[in-house]
């Protein structure tokens, strides 16, 4: 598909729609929608903003490439005045006092943010079901899971209720649901575009991730988000990318795929089978293609969720209705704190916060926690080596397509394995991006850190070829 | 109180247990070899130079910021916001 944002532009400039009629048709695909994707309709804020954008076009003003476009934010960052609830029964009633620095930029450039966005519970959760406003429906076929954390933002992409939305990835939550329901999902390099203001759910993994149809509308976003941050000091400077870089795949002459993800019992026949057809499309295309070896999947995703969880204890620790969140009074401060906790956390959140807690204690720590640090360095040292030898890594996104509604509640480790090809970059740090083409669920490009540009010229090149 | 805590304590969940799904996971990592077993050593973690740190200003809440922040903590005592007493043990 071609850039809406473009699209939208023009027909805004050229006066064919007016950004209230728009706006106002978005936010009535919205409100009847029975995909479970909304949890806060932004209505009042975004008609506002769309009568601005009007007045300057009929005064003949110009406008930017971003103002009026309607978009949606999964609904763990702030912005100011509006509901923040991680979809959790804990922050309910919380109303964010300030906003992120990401979606400020959006709106600084002139987007309008219409919906917060249903997801998994802080992020926890690989279907999107963990959640007090309904399991999130897939957008192809509502029987399925939408795919998680970040389900309604990519449904709603899907379902073209929003143009673009921004998800949040850690081990995966941008890319799996993208991959369940076709559309595009980048994790960027961690640090390129400013945490401050989303929830920390794992901070040195957590990164803010665009999702849109089209490979143009994801480098429009990227480039309005990117760029260091006072407020988040792991951010880092980067520069723009342009349109033109992503029209030559000159400096991609091998790309990767790791062997054991492919030639294991683990993954559906079909992807695999897709996968390889994939890979000889690229070969035909003159590109070599390299087989590497990696960690076994068991080990990745036990490595990330051992630090994830480590991380959601110590974040999710503020979280007691005293500091934030909604307060249940009992016998004393201590059992205040507990009640609270118990009954507004939901069932995966407990298991992950009691998880962190276990490997953190004493007589833990050394034998999983430091060790599962460990791991992580080794598997950051294999992709270093790994990008002396190849310019691009490709690989399915999941090993399996989506589960029916219901499954995955029943069977955590499974939800927790369906991660197993996107952790790894997750502890990487490296810039990944799903595209809806070669299986099922889409394929993963990633490149090594800080390269997010190369990950889009492939993408734009695979666009033609597979 | 007892240096050794329960999950269920250090968490503050009442009665939480560790699962059996998590512990797969932990079983994992207990039987795996990294090849570099000092995690310590790493040139690639996000740490910001003491050259690069920001300045220590104070920055004066918004109006806005401070009503929002208000109505998240509706309980208020002589006009100001109820804090918990801190535990004494």
């Amino acid at each position: 598909m071609d850039s809406q944002i473009h699209k939208i532009h023009q027909q805004l400039m050229n006066k064919d729609i007016t950004c209230t009629a728009l706006i106002q048709e978005k936010l009535d695909l919205l409100k009847p929608n029975t995909y479970h994707s909304v949890n806060t309709l932004l209505d009042d804020l975004a008609l506002e903003l769309a009568a601005k954008v009007d007045a300057k076009i009929t005064k003949g003003e110009s406008i930017g490439l971003l103002e009026g476009i309607p978009f949606g934010i999964k609904d763990v960052y702030m912005v100011q005045g509006t509901p923040t609830t991680a979809s959790s029964d804990l922050l309910k009633n919380y109303k964010s006092a300030y906003t992120a620095t990401a979606i400020q930029k959006l709106l600084d450039a002139g987007a309008i943010p219409l919906v917060k966005e249903n997801c998994d519970s802080f992020g926890h959760g690989s279907s999107s079901e963990n959640t007090i406003f309904g399991a999130v429906k897939n957008a192809i076929n509502p029987d399925l899971v939408a795919g998680g954390s970040s389900g309604g933002s990519a449904v709603n992409v899907a379902k073209e209720y929003t143009i673009f939305s921004i998800g949040g990835d850690t081990g995966g939550s941008v890319r799996q649901p993208a991959g369940y329901n076709h559309v595009y999902g980048l994790k960027p390099t961690y640090g390129r575009i400013s945490r401050y203001g989303l929830m920390a759910y794992a901070s040195s993994t957590d990164c803010v991730g665009p999702i849109a149809k089209s490979i143009e509308d994801i480098r429009i976003v990227l480039n309005v988000m990117s760029g260091k941050d006072a407020k988040d000091q792991t951010t880092y400077a980067s520069s723009e990318i342009s349109k033109a870089s992503l029209n030559t795949s000159n400096g991609i002459k091998t790309v990767g795929y790791f062997k054991n993800f492919i030639e294991n019992d683990a993954i559906d026949r079909k992807i695999k089978e897709d996968f390889l057809a994939a890979i000889e499309k690229i070969k035909s295309k003159g590109i070599a293609v390299k087989e590497l070896n990696f960690f076994e999947s068991e080990t990745l995703v036990s490595t990330y969720y051992t630090l994830a969880m480590a991380e959601t204890a110590s974040n999710l620790s503020r979280l007691d209705g005293t500091n934030y969140g909604n307060r249940i009074e009992s016998d004393n401060l201590k059992e205040t704190y507990a009640v609270t906790r118990s009954e507004n956390f939901s069932e995966e959140t407990k298991r992950r916060i009691v998880g962190g807690n276990q490997v953190l204690s004493q007589g833990f720590s050394d034998e999983i926690y430091l060790k599962g640090l460990a791991l992580r360095d080794t598997i950051s040292e294999n992709f270093k080596n790994d990008f002396e030898e190849v310019d691009i890594i490709l690989s399915p996104v999941t090993p399996n397509t989506p589960p029916k509604i219901g499954e995955s509640l029943k069977n955590p480790h499974a939800m927790y394995l369906s991660d197993a090809y996107t952790v790894g970059f997750s502890l990487g740090q490296l810039p990944t991006l799903t595209i809806p083409q070669g299986t099922e669920t889409g394929l993963q490009i990633t490149a090594a850190k800080n390269n997010d540009e190369l990950v889009l010229k492939f993408a734009n090149f695979l666009k033609d070829t597979i | 109180m007892s240096k050794i805590m329960t999950v269920d304590i250090l968490s503050s969940i009442k009665g939480a247990q560790p699962s059996e799904a998590v512990n797969k996971l932990f079983d994992v990592i207990k039987n795996a070899q990294p090849t570099n077993n000092n995690s310590f050593n790493n040139n690639h973690n996000n740490c910001v130079s003491l050259d690069n740190l920001r300045d220590d200003v104070v920055i004066e809440t918004s109006a806005i910021e401070k009503q929002i922040i208000i109505e998240n903590f509706p309980k208020s005592k002589n006009n100001y916001l109820v804090v918990s007493k801190v535990i004494e043990e």
